[in-house]
């Protein structure tokens, strides 16, 4: 009994200790480590949640590296199919157009020799009119001291037809 | 400095001593801290909740680690004793604490402290080690069977060494209590007085390497405290011991 009084042990103060902690235990679980627990699970949740996305976003990252591998390489082939079709349509064209150009080119020297011909002909006619007018008028000034009107007359139409049937011929 | 607390004043025969009136303190702090912390709880910490988070995730990632899943029971009451304990137990630390005096009808002219240690009253620490045992095998029985409980006390297999081993278990249990009260009480107790010599030897410059580990035992305390606990109840409510 001496050591306990030395110790100052006693009922109403133990059981204030005792009921006292109690209550700071039950505030510390209500107030403190459920909200505190709460928050550390979300958080860890959401740290395990952005590792997944981590990881989720590494593999979509790889298998784009592998797509824009492949689009790429199918890219270089369907250029190479193309340059090699455009190749052979570049050739193809060219002939064409050179075909098209020779074709156009004897067109028209065939129609400017048809026109040169008509022109040629047209000449000729007027040639011929014009010789037939110099031809009456140069009679005509010879004959005009020799003979009188009327011969003249009958030798000028003689004349005329003469020369008329020539250039007909 | 006598062994025993201080008694300030009564109120309806309830003997208010200075380890009374600490202890009042400790309570408000805490619950300062669980106001400040537990209402504003965001998953950005800032502040208080910082160092809560901390001291709570420490002891809850110990607890797991040894018991496992049974941690989730285990950890409030490690995390609320060491709480406690290092709260009391940092308050005495502050320098002038056990200066203000507090003049009593017996006390004489020079009074008594108005403050002391609380972990350095027995009724504090005994009530402390009470709360552990207690819960200890309140844990064990809820979560082992009571039939799984008993025998680990009273075994019925007729061999004598059985018989001797339920006994030692039993006064193994008894010495828990001593063991948890005497060891923080005696370690507070005598850090005080070591501090009290330091001062009447030397003021000014002596006591400070003394502070130092007073703040070390402190916490250490606090620690040993908390990690028996969760240590015992481990022990109480694992099937296999």
């Amino acid at each position: 009994m001496e050591i306990v009084q030395r110790f100052g042990l006693e009922a109403k103060l133990f059981l204030f200790q005792l009921i006292n902690f109690l209550v700071i235990v039950f505030v510390l679980k209500k107030f403190l480590y459920i909200p505190l627990k709460r928050i550390l699970d979300e958080r860890k949740n959401k740290i395990e949640q952005s590792l997944r996305d981590a990881e989720n976003a590494k593999i979509a990252l790889e298998n784009a590296d592998q797509e824009k591998i492949k689009i790429l390489l199918e890219a270089k082939s369907s250029a190479d199919k193309l340059a090699a079709s455009a190749k052979i349509s570049i050739g193809e064209a060219k002939e064409k157009a050179v075909a098209e150009a020779e074709q156009r080119s004897e067109q028209i020297l065939d129609d400017a020799k048809h026109k040169a011909a008509e022109e040629f002909e047209n000449m000729n006619k007027q040639i011929g009119k014009m010789s037939l007018d110099v031809s009456g008028k140069v009679i005509s000034k010879v004959l005009s001291d020799l003979f009188t009107d009327d011969e003249k007359q009958k030798l000028m139409i003689r004349a005329l037809e003469k020369i008329d049937e020539q250039i007909a011929n | 400095m006598q062994l025993s607390s201080d008694v300030l004043f009564s109120i309806a025969g309830f003997p208010v001593t200075n380890t009374v009136i600490t202890t009042l303190i400790t309570d408000v702090v805490i619950v300062a801290l669980v106001l400040m912390v537990g209402r504003a709880v965001s998953l950005r910490p800032k502040g208080a909740q910082n160092a809560v988070e901390a001291v709570v995730d420490y002891f809850r990632e110990i607890t797991e680690s040894i018991a496992g899943e049974r941690a989730s029971y285990i950890y409030p009451w490690v995390v609320s004793f060491f709480l406690f304990i290092v709260i009391s137990n940092l308050l005495a630390q502050f320098p002038g604490f056990e200066s203000i005096k507090f003049r009593t009808l017996t006390s004489g002219s020079c009074g008594v402290p108005l403050f002391r240690a609380a972990t350095s009253d027995l009724n504090l620490t005994l009530a402390l080690a009470v709360v552990s045992v207690t819960a200890t095998h309140c844990l064990s029985i809820r979560y082992t069977s009571l039939k799984s409980y008993i025998a680990r006390f009273i075994t019925f297999k007729l061999f004598p060494a059985f018989l001797f081993l339920g006994i030692l278990e039993f006064t193994n249990e008894f010495a828990k209590f001593v063991s948890f009260s005497f060891r923080l009480f005696g370690n507070i107790y005598a850090g005080e007085k070591v501090m009290a010599t330091m001062y009447n030897l030397c003021p000014l410059g002596l006591p400070i390497p003394f502070i130092a580990l007073e703040l070390m035992v402190a916490v250490v305390q606090a620690m040993v405290f908390a990690l028996l606990t969760m240590t015992f109840m481990h022990i109480m409510t694992d099937k296999s011991h």
